[in-house]
């Protein structure tokens, strides 16, 4: 998958879940946790759809909780070696 | 240390004579110690003192969140002798105002997170308000727009040793806590002194809390389980570990980096560590006391707690804010107790010493070992009631018939155990609703629901809503994907005809309240916006 695709799917599934709605400057940079856009209840369905865009399992074990701060960095973590 | 009567205070600050070094709060990287942490609270409490309103109520808001400025200003309201009430930024900001109003607080300590909330929380407020932002460097912007209210920053801190400790009440408030009333207005729960420090004097004399230990902090200040949290781990010396937002999304990362010896979490904590694959045996070989309270908790779940944490304790506590912080409690034996569970879920067990359980008709008369009814319970942890609401105090708080004190009734629905066996939760005595004339127990069908679905969250709801009751029940299940047909299938031949749900439907995410607690409500409104298939 394209980088841009993955980057478009990531903001969309935040998007629809979040729950404060990210502002009209939301882009790959915004502060997920810190601004409440996504909460510890979301990190389950989050992981299961990460899953399904890299085709297999996450281990949780081996992710630091900072991979969640922006889509920068969830790229970075779980997409640019792919 | 000062002589003075004890308080929820007392402890803490025999913490600091004792353990004034060692860590009394950690936030990520940053740490404080008990002396640090006590300064801090202690500068605050004499700044508001120096400023304070004339007859202004005995209670000081707190409003923010993960932050050492929002548990010093927790202390910083009981070193002033006052009440703390919690405030969330992250809440709905009509809700605090509410909140700030009901209380006739006057007196607010706000962090940074506050800060940014404050225009949408002071707007229409008239009474004159003293708020203390001592994050921040300047506050003449804040003085600027609301000239009504009076803002002191950080250059308006006064020292430490300015602190003056004045006698507090036993009797009086430790904190004000608004829970959600059915009707939609908030009730504040008065909880005090003498009922908090019954507890944690139980508390820790049971788990043997010493200053080697270190406790998770997962509850919001606004959630009254965060007061076991701190006041446990504050008598004793411990260190509180709060994590980051960002550990939050990992909890059992954070749970082994941290080095956690006493966990406390609602149950939903647990399913979602086991959903992520994070419960593996042997995973948490550090914790030694584990503690589960707020809701249902699934015997499933347990048992793989029970594996990634060998060396712990296990106890699934029980207890509304109106009776401090939970007022039952159960211990979990791998050998006897998976007989003792009941719909799937965990008893909640025996009574906390000193207090007293009541199971009861409607009519608040003891029902018969082996009926159920609701539970009402006596002793020292009764709350003072809700605060200036004379009107709901008196419906709650109760004198059944035959009996001289005076019970909470908790609304939730228990069978009344033969001696010796442990009380079982059955649900909310609102759960139980009226299908067909029929008497059905909502937590009996989510319990079967779980088992047959194989997840760990089903939740059943009276729909469509009559006047009576329901006419039948929707279930909902907490997965992505089912063969909901064949679920429903097995369900049926398990349940009588007037409990079998009429529809299933998947939820990916369950929606759950401030608390973390699964939203009912929300669920049944999404039935009413969508004509069910």
């Amino acid at each position: 998958m394209e980088e841009s695709d993955v980057r478009s799917k990531l903001r969309g599934w935040i998007i629809k879940h979040a729950k404060t709605p990210p502002g009209a400057g939301f882009n790959d940079q915004t502060q997920l946790l810190e601004d409440g856009i996504l909460s510890s209840l979301d990190i389950v369905e989050f992981v299961l759809f990460i899953e399904s865009l890299l085709g297999e399992d996450v281990d949780v074990e081996d992710i630091e909780p900072e991979v969640f701060t922006s889509i920068d960095t969830l790229h970075a973590a779980f997409f640019a070696a792919a | 240390m000062r002589s003075e009567r004890r308080s929820v205070r007392t402890g803490f600050l025999a913490s600091v004579e004792r353990f004034g070094d060692r860590l009394a709060l950690q936030l990520g990287a940053e740490v404080l110690s008990y002396r640090a942490l006590h300064d801090r609270a202690a500068a605050l409490a004499a700044t508001l003192d120096a400023h304070a309103i004339e007859r202004e109520p005995l209670l000081t808001a707190v409003f923010g969140h993960r932050s050492f400025t929002a548990y010093a200003g927790v202390l910083g309201g009981l070193f002033r002798g006052h009440g703390y009430v919690p405030l969330n930024p992250a809440f709905p900001t009509d809700r605090t105002r509410a909140m700030l109003l009901r209380s006739g607080c006057r007196s607010l300590i706000v962090d940074s997170h506050g800060a940014r909330q404050l225009g949408e929380v002071l707007e229409g407020l008239a009474e004159p308000l003293v708020l203390l932002l001592p994050e921040q460097e300047d506050v003449s912007a804040f003085a600027a727009r609301w000239p009504a209210h009076r803002f002191l920053g950080r250059a308006d801190l006064l020292g430490a040793d300015r602190w003056r400790a004045t006698d507090v009440d036993p009797n009086g408030m430790a904190y004000l806590l608004f829970t959600s009333g059915s009707t939609g207005q908030p009730k504040g729960v008065m909880v005090a002194h003498r009922n908090v420090t019954h507890f944690v004097d139980a508390m820790v004399e049971r788990y043997a809390i010493t200053e080697l230990d270190r406790f998770s902090q997962t509850f919001d200040l606004t959630f009254d389980l965060s007061a076991f949290d701190m006041f446990v781990a504050w008598e004793r010396g411990a260190c509180l570990v709060c994590p980051t937002q960002s550990q939050k999304m990992l909890p059992g990362k954070y749970l082994s980096d941290c080095g956690i010896t006493v966990w406390f979490s609602v149950p939903s904590t647990a399913v979602l560590m086991s959903r992520l694959r994070m419960l593996k045996p042997g995973k948490f070989p550090g914790l030694r006391l584990s503690l589960f309270c707020g809701e249902a908790l699934p015997v499933e779940v347990l048992q793989k707690w029970a594996d990634a944490a060998p060396n712990s304790v296990l106890e699934n506590l029980y207890g509304p804010t109106e009776l401090t912080i939970a007022c039952t409690l159960y211990r979990w034996e791998a050998q006897r107790s998976p007989a003792e569970c009941e719909l799937g879920v965990v008893p909640i067990g025996e009574p906390y010493p000193g207090m007293k359980v009541l199971v009861a008709d409607e009519r608040q008369r003891e029902v018969a070992v082996g009926e159920t009814g609701e539970l009402l319970m006596t002793g020292p942890q009764l709350t003072l009631g809700y605060y200036e609401d004379a009107a709901r105090t008196a419906a709650a708080f109760v004198t059944p018939p035959g009996r001289s004190e005076v019970y909470y009734r908790t609304g939730d629905r228990v069978r009344r155990p033969p001696d010796g066996a442990p009380l079982v939760y059955l649900g909310r005595v609102d759960n139980q609703i009226k299908i067909q004339g029929y008497r059905v127990e909502l937590g009996e069908v989510e319990a079967v629901l779980r088992e047959e679905a194989g997840v760990d969250v089903a939740i059943a709801v009276g729909w469509p809503v009559t006047p009576s009751g329901a006419d039948g029940i929707v279930g909902f299940l907490g997965a992505e994907q089912a063969d909901l047909a064949s679920i429903r299938e097995r369900v049926i031949t398990r349940l009588p005809p007037y409990m079998h749900p009429s529809e299933l439907r998947l939820v990916a995410e369950m929606p759950l309240n401030a608390n973390g607690k699964v939203d009912r409500k929300a669920l049944l409104s999404s039935l009413s916006q969508a004509p069910t298939q």
